[in-house]
Order: C-alpha cells, then sequence, then structure tokens
C-alpha cells in the first residue's frame, strides 16, 4: 500500500512538473508575440526563436553577426515578474560595448560600422522570494537599412 | 509520532491535496488573465501567462546560436546590385518529392529563401508561389496550420505591399521556428535555417562576372555567419540529418577559409541623430579565387538537397 502512495505521488508530481514545464513552454510563444513583438514593430524582425523558460539567477546567451550599414534593435524582453533584467552586448573579443545596468531600458538601438559578431548576455536577477517564479525571457533582434 | 493508520490518512490526504493543488494550478494557467504589469503584486497573484512557480532552483545558463533570416540575407543582396533571376531558384515543383523530415527541413529553408527573395524584389507572384510551396512542406512537417488559407489569402491581399510582404514571411516563420521548438524539434529548425542560409549564400553567388564590390563583401561576410549556423546546429542532440548537413558544409567552411579576416576591438561612438554606432570590427576581405571556390561549392551543397 505505502509503495503504492509513493509510486502514485512520485508519477502524480512528474505529471505535475511536466505539465508546468510544457505549459510555461507553450505560454512563451503567445507572452512573446503579445508583449515582445509589437516592440520590434518599425524593424524587420529576424525569425529566429531564442526564448527561454528561466528563473531568478539564470542567465542567457545569444551570439548573431550583424551587418555593416544596417541599423538594429535588440530586445531584451522578460516578463515582469523576473525583475529588470540586465544585459550586456559583447564584441568578438569579449569586450563589452553596452551594459543596460541602471539604464532603464529593454532594448538597444545602435549601428554597425563594420559586420562583426557579437554577443548578447542577459542575467535574470537573483530574488530573495520564498516563492520563486519562472517567466519566459526573449532575445529579439530587429533590423532597417 | 504516526501510527500505521495516521500515515495512512496523512498520504491519503496528501494525495489528495496534491492532486487539488495541481488542478488548481494547471487551470489558472490556462485560463490566464490579459497580461498586465505584475511587478507589484503578490508572489501568488503573479501566475499569469508567461510565468508560474517553479521547483527549479539550479540556475542555468541557456546559449543561443542565430543565423540572418532569409529575408534579412535578401535585403543584403538586392542591396549589394544582385539582380533578380527566375531562373536561380528552386523548382516548386519537386516539393511534392521529398519524403524524409530531413529533406522537407532543409527544401522547406531553401524555398524560404527563394520567397524572401522574391518578395524583396517585389516578384509577387513567384512569391505567393513559394508561400504556397512553404505552406506545403510546413504540413508533412506537422505545422501547416501556421500557413493556413487564411494566412495566403491575406498575403495575396498585401502582394503589391512589399512591407506587408515582409512581415508576413518573417512572422509565418518565426511561429514556424517556435513551434518546432516547442514540439521538441529544434532539430528541424535547424535544418530549415541551414537550408534557407545555403540558398542565401547561393543566389548570392551566381553572377560572379559582374558583381560589385560589396556584393564580394557581403559574400565573404558570410564566413562569421557560416560560423554562427554551425555552432547552430551542433548545439542540437546530433541526429543522423544533422550530422549529415554539418558533414555536407564542411567543403563550404574549407572554401570560406580562404576569406581573410583581421579583428580590431569595437568601439562606441554617437552618430548625429543620437544613433549608437560600433565601429572597430574584423576587416574583412576575399580574392575572386576564394569567391569562385565558395560558389562551387555552395552550388554542390545546394543541389545535393534541391534535387
Amino acid at each position: 500500500m505505502k509503495a503504492i502512495q509513493h509510486i502514485t505521488l512520485a508519477a502524480l508530481a512528474t505529471v505535475f512538473a511536466l505539465g508546468l514545464s510544457t505549459d510555461a513552454t507553450a505560454q512563451c510563444r503567445s507572452f512573446t508575440k503579445k508583449r515582445c513583438l509589437p516592440k520590434l514593430e518599425e524593424y524587420v524582425q529576424n525569425d529566429n526563436y531564442n526564448t527561454a523558460v528561466l528563473i531568478p539567477g539564470d542567465e542567457a546567451e545569444l551570439s548573431l553577426t550583424f551587418f555593416g550599414g544596417r541599423a538594429y534593435r535588440l530586445l531584451v524582453c522578460g516578463h515582469p515578474v523576473l525583475g529588470d533584467l540586465n544585459f550586456q552586448v559583447l564584441d568578438a573579443r569579449g569586450n563589452g560595448v553596452y551594459d543596460s545596468t541602471d539604464k532603464d531600458m529593454s532594448h538597444f538601438d545602435f549601428r554597425v560600422a563594420n559586420t562583426q559578431q557579437m554577443t548578447v548576455r542577459v542575467q535574470v536577477p537573483e530574488s530573495s522570494a520564498a516563492l520563486q517564479h519562472e517567466g519566459c525571457v526573449s532575445i529579439m533582434v530587429g533590423s532597417k537599412s | 509520532m504516526h501510527t500505521p493508520s495516521t500515515r495512512r490518512h496523512s498520504g491519503a490526504w496528501s494525495l489528495g491535496a496534491l492532486t487539488l493543488f495541481s488542478l488548481a494550478l494547471l487551470a489558472g494557467c490556462s485560463e490566464s488573465a490579459p497580461p498586465e504589469d505584475t511587478s507589484q503584486e503578490a508572489p501568488a497573484q503573479q501566475v499569469e501567462e508567461g510565468a508560474m512557480p517553479t521547483t527549479r532552483t539550479n540556475a542555468l545558463k541557456k546559449i543561443f546560436h542565430a543565423v540572418p533570416s532569409p529575408i534579412e540575407t535578401a535585403l543584403l543582396l538586392e542591396a549589394s546590385g544582385v539582380n533578380f533571376s527566375t531562373g536561380d531558384l528552386h523548382d516548386p515543383a519537386k516539393a511534392s518529392g521529398y519524403a524524409t523530415t530531413g529533406s522537407q527541413a532543409v527544401n522547406l529553408g531553401v524555398y524560404a529563401g527563394d520567397l524572401s527573395y522574391a518578395t524583396i524584389y517585389n516578384r509577387n507572384q513567384e512569391a505567393i508561389e513559394y508561400l504556397n510551396v512553404a505552406r506545403r512542406l510546413a504540413d508533412e512537417l506537422g505545422v501547416g496550420d501556421l500557413i493556413d488559407s487564411a494566412l495566403i489569402a491575406r498575403a495575396e491581399d498585401n502582394r503589391q505591399v512589399r512591407d506587408s510582404l515582409i512581415h508576413i514571411v518573417t512572422s509565418t516563420f518565426y511561429a514556424l521556428n517556435a513551434r518546432l521548438k516547442e514540439n521538441g524539434m529544434e532539430d528541424v529548425s535547424g535544418l530549415i535555417a541551414a537550408g534557407g542560409w545555403i540558398e542565401g549564400v547561393y543566389l548570392g553567388t551566381r553572377n560572379l562576372d559582374g558583381a560589385t564590390q560589396d556584393l564580394k563583401v557581403r559574400i565573404a561576410e558570410q564566413k562569421l555567419t557560416l560560423d554562427n549556423l554551425m555552432s547552430l546546429l551542433g548545439s542540437y542532440p546530433s541526429t543522423e540529418d544533422l550530422a549529415a548537413m554539418i558533414a555536407s558544409l564542411e567543403p563550404v567552411e574549407t572554401a570560406f577559409a580562404g576569406v581573410a579576416i583581421v579583428d580590431h576591438a569595437a568601439t562606441t561612438t554617437t552618430a548625429d541623430d543620437g544613433m549608437i554606432v560600433i565601429s572597430g570590427g574584423p576587416e574583412i576581405t576575399i580574392s575572386d579565387e576564394t569567391l569562385a571556390a565558395i560558389a562551387t561549392a555552395i552550388s554542390e551543397v545546394r543541389n545535393h538537397y534541391a534535387n
């Protein structure tokens, strides 16, 4: 009887965890469409889907090539439950060229003079809340001439 | 201390409570209210679309790799003076001949490249035709509902408005990539990206005799995006199709090895219009021999898949 209870509880917990995980992933697409894509309205969006379900303390990185002569909007769009996300842009050598800390901006508009690879690094701030939440974080890039 | 009887009751209560809690939470998630600014709300009220309580405690680092979209590549080709040539596009009639998931995915990418090329050059009839071809292959991959009759009709209605068509194409392929990743088919998404990249470089290298210097540089720059693509393909759990694609691209990598890149640190300046400009970065040069080698290598891999 005890074994059956344990197995049942374990199975239910697994189903519960999988249900949350699948639901969170599915909800990210809808969240991104409603809350993030409109901020790239004036730009031709890159069609890569760089979205993940993250928790406080997590990091995300995106490596991408930016073309000389085009104007870009880099958008780091996270669910408000995660707090203010910080992000940095690093050149191919790992040198920082932009840091959003203290700027209160979720996007960075820029041009590159010469085509170059850069890395975007995003941090989800730590939280001391008793009940931790996970939320969607999307790194999006739009460009225009 | 619990007696066996109270333990049983306790276990039953826990089971029931967990079941009720699970059902309540899942129901709450699926019927989420319209998104509001929840940053000031109590944590218990923050279960809404895109966020929910987590049981995970170990922090992770998620790494993404991205390649330019076919639309972005087509815009670069147009700006570099490449002329549109229908004869360079993949034959739409061949779309029904791809039977495996791998060949369907790569060719969906190839056709997405052609769709983007036709869209940017205002070749509206071809664009609609390639959108229909994309629909057929997306259907084979189980995501055909994202290119439904309503979307095709919207594209038809906007066929004279390039910006609208661009938006339709990019948002459709964004949704398609999202759905594939959501369904655990990231490898398929990667193969589509590879097909799109291959077709973009293929179209850019078809008529090099009169190539502008700008076009030559744009082709050379694809060494960087090939690096992004190989990292993307290598980031997924290996499959037979992914391994085959990586192997197929090795001769292309060899050809691109002739492109010279001298790296410099990036610096930022502010332009007159207030836009931040990132200067520095690499100096990229390419010889005509390397350009010809790239054209040959990309043609071979493209025609291997789009046969």
